[in-house]
C-alpha cells in the first residue's frame, strides 16, 4: 500500500476520481491501524487527534521515502479521512456498538458523554462535502479545526497564511454551515 | 431563511469575505453603501452576517467532537487554582484557563498539563523539586511560574503566569516594524534570558510560541527550563527528538546542532536558539532554509548546514516572493540594514560549536547595543583573509578529492577497495599537487587583490574570481603568449584541481595550443602541459583518449628530454594511472615499477618524489585486490615509512601518509587492532598539526570509526562517524558525494547495531543527495547492511538506486 500512497496522492490531484477514492480508503486503514497501535500502547498518556496525524505522517513518509508529499499537504487529505473516522465512530458509540475503535476512548468516559452526537456530525459532514465542492478550501480548514483541533496558528503554517486569514475562512466556512443546518434557527 | 443555492453563495461569498475583514462600525457604513448601491445583496450579507454572529453566540463547533484537552476536569482544583476552561493544546500538553480558588490575588493563571509519564516516586519529587528552582525566577520579562504538581490523576502540571499577547514573530510582523524595532525587541528577550541564565537556568526551547509580546508592547518568555522538566533523565538525544509524539518535538526547528546530536545543552544551546529566532525575526525565514521538507532533513541541516547571510535571504526572497506574508515591505532598507554587522552577530549565534558562539547571552545584547548605538561591534565577520584561507583550505581538500572523483566515476573496478583506495589515492594526488598548490595560493591572493574594491567581500566567490582571472588572461596577456599560455596553464590547474574538470580543460587545451605554436610540440612547458591535459581527460573518464595524449607525452618526452627526466617519469607514472582506471593491472604495476625504479636510481630512495612513487606503487598493488601482492605492497610501505620518520620525521606529511597507508593494509588483512594503533597515532599528529577539521583528518577519522566498528565497539565508532560526517558537510555542503558517502557510513554503523529505523532514515538521505553510484549499487551486498535485508523499505530504496543507475547510464 504505501509504495502506493504518493502515486495516488498525485494522481488524485489531476482529478483522478478513483485514486481519491482508493486514497481515502488506503488513509483510513493507515489511521485506524494508528490509532488501534496507539490505544494497544496504552500508558498514561493520552493522544490527540493532531498528534495521532502528525505521527501519521511521520510514518508513512518514513516509509515511502522522499517522495511522499509534504506534511502540509499531508494533512488536508488526512484530515478529511479523520472526519469520516470520527463520524463513524460518533455513530457506532450511539448504536452501542464499541467494537474496533480507538484512540478517542483514551480520553476517558466522562468525556464521551459530552462528545458530539453523531447525527449532527454526520449532517456536519454531509453538509461540509457539499462546500468543498464549492469552495474546497473552506471545507479543509473546518476538517482540520473541527474535526482534527488543529489550531489557526497551525493551519496558518501548513498554508502558508496568516492566522487571520485562517480564521476569515473559518468564521466564512461556519456561516455556510449554519445556514446549511440550522436554517430554522431565527438569527 | 432558507439554505442559499451554490450560485447564491458563489455571488455573496466575496461580499462575505471583505466584511469579516471590517471592523463593526466600518462593515455598518460599508453595508449602508451596499445598500444604495444593490440592496439585495446588502440584505443577504447582513443576514449571513447575523448568522456569524449567532454562531459566535451560540459557540456553533467550537468544541471539537473529541477535544485534545484532557476530559471533565473543568471546575476541578489544582493547590489553590480552579480550572476554568480548556484554552489550547500545545506541543507538550493541555493548557487551561485556571483561577485562584482562594480569591486572595485578583487574576486568571494558566495551568498546563504536560503529556509526560513521570516515573515513579523520584520522578515526582524530581519535579516538584524543579519545578521549585524555576519558581525562583522573577523577572518582569519572564511569564512567572507559580506553582507546579502532579494532578490526583498522575499528570505532572505547572501554573504559570497567564499571559495574552501574540508570538514574537507575528507581532513584528504585523505591527510592521522596522530593523532597529525589531532588536530593540529582542533586546528585552535577551535581558529575560541572561537572567535565568544568571540563575543556572536554561531555557533549551526557545521559539516565536514561547516569546510572547503582550499588548503594550512587553515581552513575555514562557516555558523556562519546562523542557528539561520534560525530559526523563536518561532519554535525550536525537533519536528522542525524532520519535517523541509531542507536538514540538515532532519539528524541532529551534533545537541547537548539540540538542539534535544529543551533547550536552548549556546556556551556549539558547544562544543558538536566540540566534535562529533573530534570524526568523530579520528575514522571515528559518536559517535551515526553505527546501526542507522533512524531519530528517531539517535535522540534518541544523547539525550541518551554514546558514546564508541574512542580509541575502532578504535579497533573494525580495526576488522569488516579493508578495510573500512574511517579507518586510520596506525590503530593500531591511536587506542594506542588515548586511553588515547584523550579518556578522545573527551568525556568531548560530555558529554549529557552542565555543564559538557568543560566550554569553549579554555579550551577545552587547553587540545589539553597539550596532544600535553605530559603534563598531566585537564579533568578527568572514573577512577576505578568512575566505581566502578558506579558499585554499578547500582547494586543497579539492586536490585531496580529485581521486576520488575518477575512482567514482569507473564502475565496477574498485568494488570493496574504494574505501581503501579512496583514502590512499587522494593522499598521493594531495602530496603530488603540494608544491602546485603553494603556487595556485600565491596566484589566488594576487587575484583578491584585482578584485573591485567597491564590492563587499562577502559577495565575491572565489569561483567568480577564478572565472574574472580566466577571462582576464584571455584579454590582457593577448601580447605575450607564452606568459599567456603559462598562466592558462596555472588556471587549468586551479579548475583541475577545484574538481571543474572541464573548465580546466579547456584552459589547459588553449594553453597547450598557445604552446605548440610558440614554443613547438617538444618543448618541455608543451610536454607539461600535454601531461596535465591527460590528467584532465583521465578525471573525465575519457581513458582512451588520455592514454593516447599520455603515450605521446611519454614518447616525446623520452627522446627529447631524455627517460630520467621530470616529465618523462611523471608522464609515465599517470599513464600507469590510467591503465589501472582501465582495469590493466598488470601493466599498470609493471610502469609504476619502472617509474619508480628510475626514481630511486636517479633520485635515490630517500628522495621526496621517489617515497611518492613508492606510495603510488603500493596504492596500485593495492588496488588490485590480488592477496598475493599484499606482502609487497606492505614491505614497500613499511620500507617508505622507515626513511620518511627518519629523513623528513614524525609530522611530515608524507609520513603521515605513509603510517595511514600502512593502516590500510592492515585494515584490508583483517588486523584491525594494529590499525586502529597506528590511525590513532596519525590522527594525534595530524590533529595538531592540520587542524581536526582538516579534510585529511576528516578522512582518516573514517578511517578510524571503521577500524573501531570492525572491532565491535559500535557506539564509539558512530560517535566518530557523526562528528566527522557534520564537518564534512560543512565543507562539501550538502549535495556532495562525500557528504553522502559520509551519511552512508553512519547508516551501515546504524544498521550493523540493529538500528533499522535510522540506517533507513540516512540510506534515504544519502541516495537523495547524491550518494555515489558504486557504493549505492553496492548496497545489498555491504555486509554491514545485513540486518536490513527482508525489509521492504530496503528493497525499495534498492529498487530506487537501481532505477537511478539505469536512467543514468542510458
Amino acid at each position: 500500500m504505501d509504495a502506493r500512497l504518493s502515486s495516488l496522492i498525485e494522481a488524485a490531484e489531476k482529478g483522478d476520481g478513483s485514486a481519491t477514492e482508493a486514497l481515502f480508503t488506503a488513509l483510513y486503514s493507515e489511521l485506524h491501524r494508528l490509532a488501534k497501535r496507539q490505544l494497544a500502547r496504552g500508558g498514561g498518556v493520552s493522544l490527540s487527534v493532531t498528534t495521532l496525524l502528525h505521527e501519521a505522517y511521520l510514518d508513512m513518509a518514513g516509509r515511502t521515502g522522499t517522495s511522499f508529499p509534504d506534511e502540509a499537504r499531508f494533512m488536508g487529505y488526512a484530515a478529511r479521512v479523520m472526519r469520516n473516522l470520527i463520524i463513524n465512530y460518533a455513530r457506532d458509540r450511539q448504536a452501542q456498538k464499541r467494537g474496533g475503535l480507538f484512540i478517542i476512548t483514551s480520553l476517558g468516559n466522562e468525556n464521551l458523554d459530552s462528545a458530539a452526537d453523531g447525527r449532527e456530525l454526520a449532517e456536519v459532514g454531509e453538509a461540509l462535502d457539499r462546500l468543498a465542492k464549492l469552495d474546497p478550501e473552506l471545507a479543509e480548514v473546518v476538517d482540520l479545526k473541527f474535526f482534527c483541533g488543529f489550531s489557526f496558528a497551525e493551519i496558518a503554517a501548513m498554508r502558508n497564511l496568516s492566522e487571520r486569514t485562517v480564521q476569515r475562512m473559518w468564521q466564512k466556512a461556519r456561516i455556510y454551515l449554519h445556514q446549511e443546518l440550522r436554517a430554522d434557527t431565527p438569527v | 431563511m432558507p439554505p442559499l443555492s451554490p450560485d447564491q453563495w458563489r455571488a455573496l461569498s466575496p461580499y462575505l469575505e471583505k466584511a469579516l475583514t471590517l471592523s463593526q462600525e466600518e462593515c455598518a457604513r460599508w453595508l449602508e453603501s451596499l445598500r444604495a448601491e444593490n440592496p439585495d445583496v446588502a440584505t443577504q450579507v447582513k443576514d449571513l452576517l447575523h448568522r456569524h454572529e449567532a454562531a459566535e453566540r451560540e459557540g456553533y463547533l467550537k468544541d471539537a467532537p473529541f477535544p485534545n484537552a484532557s476530559p471533565g476536569i473543568a471546575g476541578q482544583t489544582l493547590g489553590s487554582y480552579r480550572l476554568v476552561s480548556a484554552i489550547g493544546q500545545g506541543g507538550m500538553g493541555t493548557v487551561w484557563l485556571a483561577e485562584r480558588s482562594d480569591g486572595r490575588f485578583e487574576g486568571r493563571a494558566a495551568v498546563k498539563f504536560l503529556n509526560v509519564a513521570l516515573l515513579g516516586r523520584g520522578g515526582e519529587e524530581r519535579f516538584k523539586r524543579e519545578g521549585a528552582i524555576l519558581a525562583r525566577l522573577s523577572d518582569p520579562n519572564i511569564a512567572k511560574l507559580l506553582d507546579a504538581g502532579v494532578s490526583p490523576s498522575g499528570q505532572p502540571y505547572l501554573v504559570l503566569e497567564y499571559i495574552e499577547g501574540e508570538p514574537v514573530d507575528r507581532y513584528c510582523e504585523e505591527h510592521k516594524l522596522d530593523v532597529d524595532a525589531r532588536v530593540s525587541l529582542f533586546l528585552d528577550v535577551l535581558g529575560a534570558v541572561a537572567h535565568a541564565h544568571a540563575n543556572l537556568i536554561v531555557h533549551r526551547d526557545i521559539k516565536p510560541t514561547n516569546v510572547l509580546v503582550a499588548k503594550g508592547g512587553k515581552v513575555k518568555l514562557l516555558d523556562f527550563g519546562i523542557a528539561k522538566l520534560l525530559e526523563g533523565e536518561g532519554h535525550e538525544g536525537a533519536a528522542t527528538q525524532l520519535t517523541r509524539e509531542e507536538g514540538s518535538a515532532l519539528t524541532p526547528a529551534y533545537a541547537a546542532p548539540e540538542q539534535v546530536r544529543g551533547r550536552p545543552v548549556t546556556t551556549a544551546t539558547d544562544v543558538y536558539a536566540l540566534g535562529v529566532l533573530l534570524y526568523i525575526l530579520l528575514t522571515g525565514q528559518h536559517p535551515a532554509g526553505s527546501e526542507i521538507q522533512t524531519p530528517a532533513e531539517l535535522l540534518l541541516a541544523i547539525v550541518d548546514k551554514d546558514p546564508k547571510l541574512p542580509s541575502e535571504v532578504v535579497a533573494s526572497r525580495q526576488e522569488i516572493e516579493p508578495s510573500a506574508r512574511n517579507l518586510p515591505e520596506d525590503a530593500d532598507k531591511f536587506r542594506r540594514q542588515l548586511r553588515g554587522d547584523l550579518d556578522t552577530i545573527v551568525l556568531k549565534a548560530l555558529k554549529k560549536d557552542p565555543e564559538e558562539r557568543y560566550a554569553s547571552v549579554t555579550a551577545m545584547a552587547g553587540d545589539l547595543r553597539r550596532y544600535l548605538r553605530s559603534e563598531p561591534i566585537t564579533a568578527r565577520p568572514d573577512t577576505v583573509r578568512y575566505r581566502t584561507a578558506k579558499f585554499v583550505r578547500r582547494h586543497r581538500t579539492a586536490v585531496a578529492f580529485a581521486a576520488l572523483a575518477i575512482i567514482a566515476s569507473v564502475a565496477g573496478l574498485v568494488g570493496t577497495l574504494l574505501q581503501a583506495r579512496t583514502a590512499r589515492q587522494q593522499r598521493d594526488a594531495a602530496i603530488r599537487e603540494r608544491d602546485r598548490a603553494t603556487r595556485i595560493t600565491e596566484f589566488m591572493a594576487s587575484m583578491f587583490k584585482v578584485s573591485d574594491p567597491y564590492q563587499r567581500p562577502g559577495s565575491i566567490t572565489a569561483r567568480e574570481i577564478l572565472d574574472r582571472s580566466a577571462q582576464q588572461i584571455e584579454a590582457g596577456l593577448a601580447k605575450d603568449p607564452e606568459a599567456q599560455a603559462h598562466m592558462m596553464y596555472v588556471m587549468g590547474e586551479v579548475y583541475d584541481s577545484m574538481g571543474m574538470t572541464s573548465q580546466g580543460k579547456e584552459l589547459v587545451s588553449k594553453a597547450l595550443d598557445l604552446q605548440r605554436k610558440a614554443l613547438g610540440t617538444e618543448h618541455v612547458e608543451t610536454l607539461t602541459s600535454m601531461s596535465l591535459l591527460g590528467v584532465l581527460l583521465t578525471e573525465e573518464g575519457q581513458f582512451a583518449e588520455a592514454e593516447k595524449v599520455q603515450q605521446e607525452t611519454l614518447a616525446t618526452s623520452t627522446r627529447v628530454l631524455g627517460p630520467e627526466h621530470q616529465v618523462t617519469v611523471r608522464s609515465m607514472a599517470r599513464l600507469a594511472s590510467v591503465y589501472n582506471m582501465q582495469g590493466r593491472n598488470a601493466e599498470a604495476v609493471k610502469l609504476k615499477r619502472g617509474a619508480l625504479a628510475i626514481e630511486t636510481r636517479v633520485l635515490g630512495p630517500e628522495h621526496p618524489d621517489t617515497l611518492v612513487m613508492t606510495n603510488s606503487l603500493v596504492s596500485i598493488l593495492w588496488s588490485q585486490g590480488d592477496p598475493a601482492l599484499y606482502p609487497e605492497a606492505e614491505q614497500l610501505q613499511r620500507q617508505a615509512l622507515e626513511i620518511e620518520r627518519r629523513v623528513l620525521g614524525p609530522e611530515h606529511p608524507d609520513t603521515l601518509n605513509a603510517m595511514i597507508s600502512l593502516g590500510v593494509i592492515f585494515r584490508r588483512t583483517g588486523k584491525y587492532a594494529e590499525a586502529e594503533k597506528i590511525y590513532r597515532e596519525t590522527l594525534i599528529i595530524q590533529n595538531r598539526v592540520l587542524g581536526p577539521e582538516h579534510p585529511d583528518t576528516l578522512v582518516l577519522r573514517d578511517s578510524l570509526a571503521t577500524a573501531i566498528a570492525k572491532q565491535g565497539r559500535y557506539q564509539e565508532a558512530e560517535d566518530l562517524y557523526r562528528e566527522t560526517r557534520v564537518a564534512v558537510q560543512r565543507i562539501y555542503g550538502p549535495n556532495h558525494p562525500h557528504t553522502a558517502n559520509s551519511t552512508y557510513n553512519l547508516a551501515c554503523i546504524a544498521a550493523v547495531q540493529g538500528h533499522r529505523d535510522q540506517a533507513l532514515l540516512l540510506l534515504n538521505d544519502a541516495i537523495g543527495h547524491g550518494l555515489g553510484v558504486n557504493t549505492a549499487l553496492g548496497m545489498e551486498t555491504d555486509e554491514d547492511l545485513t540486518s536490513l535485508h527482508g525489509d521492504p523499505r530496503f528493497a525499495a530504496l534498492v529498487a530506487r538506486v537501481k532505477k537511478m543507475a539505469a536512467r543514468e547510464s542510458t
